[in-house]
């Protein structure tokens, strides 16, 4: 199959790193959630292979003190903010209101210090336990924030996910949550971003790894958080969301886009069907939402950004064809957290309290 | 006081040189550390949010912070901290609120995907605590929901304040025959049968729809007919599929219904009966329709014994000719009904 196409690796490597030498202002939106941006530079690198050839030592090690001085600590516990863009001159002591750690930059930090090998030392681990007590709310949902703002299954899926990478799930009520997350289920068998909305890619991954990354309770364990007709309901609509174009969509009846093929992929790998997707028309459609100059694409002809293009990665990591040729090689990943297995033994090593 | 700062003027004055700020000492933001992927901050933005974050140190809350902070959310729609400043300074202000939720609707209509403008409404409308205003918000999700008929926060909003105000005599009502309209233009359009399941099936029971018996059969007709219009529209069969599994209703009931569409071409007319219950598939619908090969496949399993032989049959037929994206998932579910069957 020699008119198989090519994954372009350098393009894809080139386009991270122009990401991270800086954005220009009509990227401003992204300064409120700059951590995870980053995140997806820096996966994208590590899933390629390329970081450590094509970054410095260096710049390794200024991004890693960049990281540390986002945790902030404060009267909600600790964790980390999107970027210093609310942080005036001097700093703060603690953190002001609006200034605050933010849940899911908090679970993008701890995945990019491990990509970056960072050993750990300076992580508060009691100060993200509390924090994350302070951002669940009621409902058992948890808010990005803890005084407000979003609350919806990311933010619950970026608590559980902190919990297993510290080994430590003292800072969350499981059941509460798992709750939570069964009334976003909806009758198409994905998940809602909330409950009562309707069925999403994005979440529905939230949801199920969710459901399957918290440890046994006294009511529930993750073999019985889904019925069997619910599993089979939810693995019908997500092997239907691959269209034609060998790419996923995220809801019924919309066109795919790059990123639902990890996010829909990815929880039929968590079920345990990760062989249902059709790989290599999966991949040629990846293929096909490269950019001329680097990057992916949320679809064929648009322009490229680090979350496609990460996510894209990511998924071909999951579902590799059988006719790519070697530039589709990936490093294997870790369907749960989201990172590259490696990087993944590398949390395991370092970050639970107890081999601190 | 909430006049508006209109984007299209010319050169914004900055701050810096505006007597009415001259008392507020600007800070500049933090860069210690070389910082990752920085964004190069144009000098209007760096001179409103070094004030903003002047602002904030200080505490003040005062009519020109609502100025400052509709600037930079006009420049940054998901600059978080500046909407909850806004919000804090228009509840000590006391300002009025209804004027605030005016102004955001030329923002929600610009920044349509920002989840911050959507949240700002909810905030509004839970201070306002007025069915009124919650009357006036569905009409304007209406309107904008014309621009993007599937934008999921618009969505969620409807569906929050529905549930929210959850006003029997003025908000409900309205709601069926507005999903009605609106999968009149676009049978297609899954947000649409999305709420359908949420005001039928998840809200609560109706005053008029107490007849639950009453509700499933005007469903399955509605369904039906729509389902007849387009016969491969995946949103309808999942619509039809949450209905039944919602009520523990066998798929085998739909068997006559589900039938002529699973077959190459449509019937011969003359021996058609007119059936209003199962209306067949329109003239120049694209059969079979996998969907309904699907349904079938499903009665057939359920059936178990012999069913199981003539659903393979037609798992094998999505496999390998109608479905082949598929291939894989008609081939876990033949070898899953196989292993069940033993
Ligand atoms: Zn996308």
């Amino acid at each position: 199959m020699s008119s198989f196409p090519r994954l372009a690796r350098t393009g894809h490597t080139s386009h991270c790193k122009i990401c991270l030498s800086g954005l220009p202002f009509s990227q401003v939106e992204v300064d409120a959630s700059r951590i995870a941006v980053i995140f997806y530079c820096l996966g994208a690198m590590d899933l390629l292979g390329t970081l450590s050839a094509k970054t410095s030592e260096t710049d390794r090690q200024k991004w890693r003190d960049w990281f540390w001085e986002q945790q902030t600590s404060g009267k909600y516990g600790t964790g980390f903010k999107p970027s210093t863009y609310m942080t005036p001159q001097g700093g703060n002591d603690e953190y002001s209101d609006y200034d605050i750690p933010h849940l899911v930059m908090t679970y993008t930090a701890l995945l990019s210090l491990a990509i970056l090998r960072d050993d750990f030392s300076k992580l508060d681990r009691p100060g993200i336990l509390r924090f994350m007590r302070a951002c669940q709310r009621e409902d058992g949902s948890f808010s990005a924030l803890p005084d407000g703002g979003e609350a919806d299954l990311r933010s619950v899926y970026c608590a559980f996910a902190l919990s297993n990478m510290l080994d430590d799930w003292s800072g969350v009520d499981v059941d509460r949550a798992v709750s939570y997350i069964q009334r976003c289920s909806s009758y198409e068998g994905g998940y809602g971003q909330t409950p009562y909305h309707e069925a999403l890619g994005g979440t529905t991954y939230c949801a199920v790894a969710a459901l399957y990354l918290a440890p046994s309770t006294a009511h529930s364990s993750p073999e019985t958080r889904m019925t069997p007709a619910e599993r089979a309901r939810t693995i019908r609509w997500l092997t239907q969301n691959q269209t034609s174009s060998g790419g996923f969509r995220g809801r019924t009846g919309k066109l795919a886009d790059a990123c639902y093929c990890f996010w829909c992929g990815a929880t039929l790998t968590i079920l345990g069907v990760g062989n249902l997707v059709d790989s290599t028309a999966l991949a040629m459609f990846m293929a096909q939402c490269q950019y001329k100059f680097g990057g992916i694409a949320k679809a064929p002809s648009e322009r490229p950004d680090p979350y496609h293009t990460y996510l894209s990665l990511a998924s071909l990591a999951l579902h590799p064809s059988r006719e790519g040729d070697s530039s589709w090689d990936l490093s294997p990943l870790n369907v749960f957290w989201n990172i590259t297995e490696e990087t993944a033994r590398w949390i395991k090593d370092h970050i639970p309290g107890y081999k601190a | 006081m909430s006049a508006a700062f209109d984007d299209s003027s010319d050169e914004q004055q900055l701050y810096a040189a505006d007597p009415e700020w001259a008392d507020v000492v600007p800070l500049q933001q933090y860069e210690g550390v070389d910082p990752i992927a920085p964004i190069f901050y144009s000098e209007e933005y760096k001179d409103a949010t070094d004030y903003f974050r002047g602002i904030v140190k200080t505490g003040e809350m005062s009519p020109k912070v609502l100025k400052l902070t509709e600037h930079i959310i006009r420049m940054n729609p998901a600059h978080y901290s500046a909407w909850q400043y806004r919000y804090k300074t228009l509840i000590a202000l006391n300002s009025p609120l209804k004027a605030e939720l005016e102004l955001m609707d030329n923002f929600a209509i610009q920044f349509l995907k920002t989840y911050q403008v959507w949240h700002h409404r909810r905030l509004l409308l839970g201070a306002l605590r007025s069915v009124d205003v919650a009357v006036r918000e569905l009409a304007f999700v209406t309107r904008t929901l014309r621009t993007d008929t599937k934008n999921y926060h618009t969505w969620s909003y409807r569906q929050w304040i529905l549930a929210h105000f959850n006003d029997e005599a003025r908000l409900w009502p309205g709601e069926l025959p507005w999903v009605e309209e609106l999968l009149e233009e676009d049978v297609r359009n899954n947000s649409a049968w999305h709420h359908r399941f949420f005001v039928v099936w998840q809200s609560g029971v109706r005053r008029d729809e107490v007849d639950r018996e009453e509700v499933l059969r005007r469903e399955l007709a509605f369904t039906k007919e729509k389902i007849s219009l387009a016969p491969n529209n995946q949103s309808a069969w999942n619509y039809l599929r949450g209905v039944l599994d919602h009520t523990h209703t066998p798929y085998a009931s739909l068997t006559s219904f589900v039938q002529p569409y699973t077959v190459g071409a449509p019937s011969d007319p003359e021996d058609s009966i007119v059936d209003l219950e199962n209306p067949r598939p329109s003239a120049g619908a694209e059969l079979p329709s996998l969907p309904a090969l699907e349904f079938l496949a499903d009665i057939y399993e359920a059936e178990g014994g012999d069913g199981i032989s003539k659903a393979v049959r037609i798992w094998k037929s999505l496999a390998d000719e109608h479905d082949t994206i598929r291939k894989k998932y008609w081939e876990y579910r033949i070898k899953d009904a196989l292993h069940g069957a033993q």
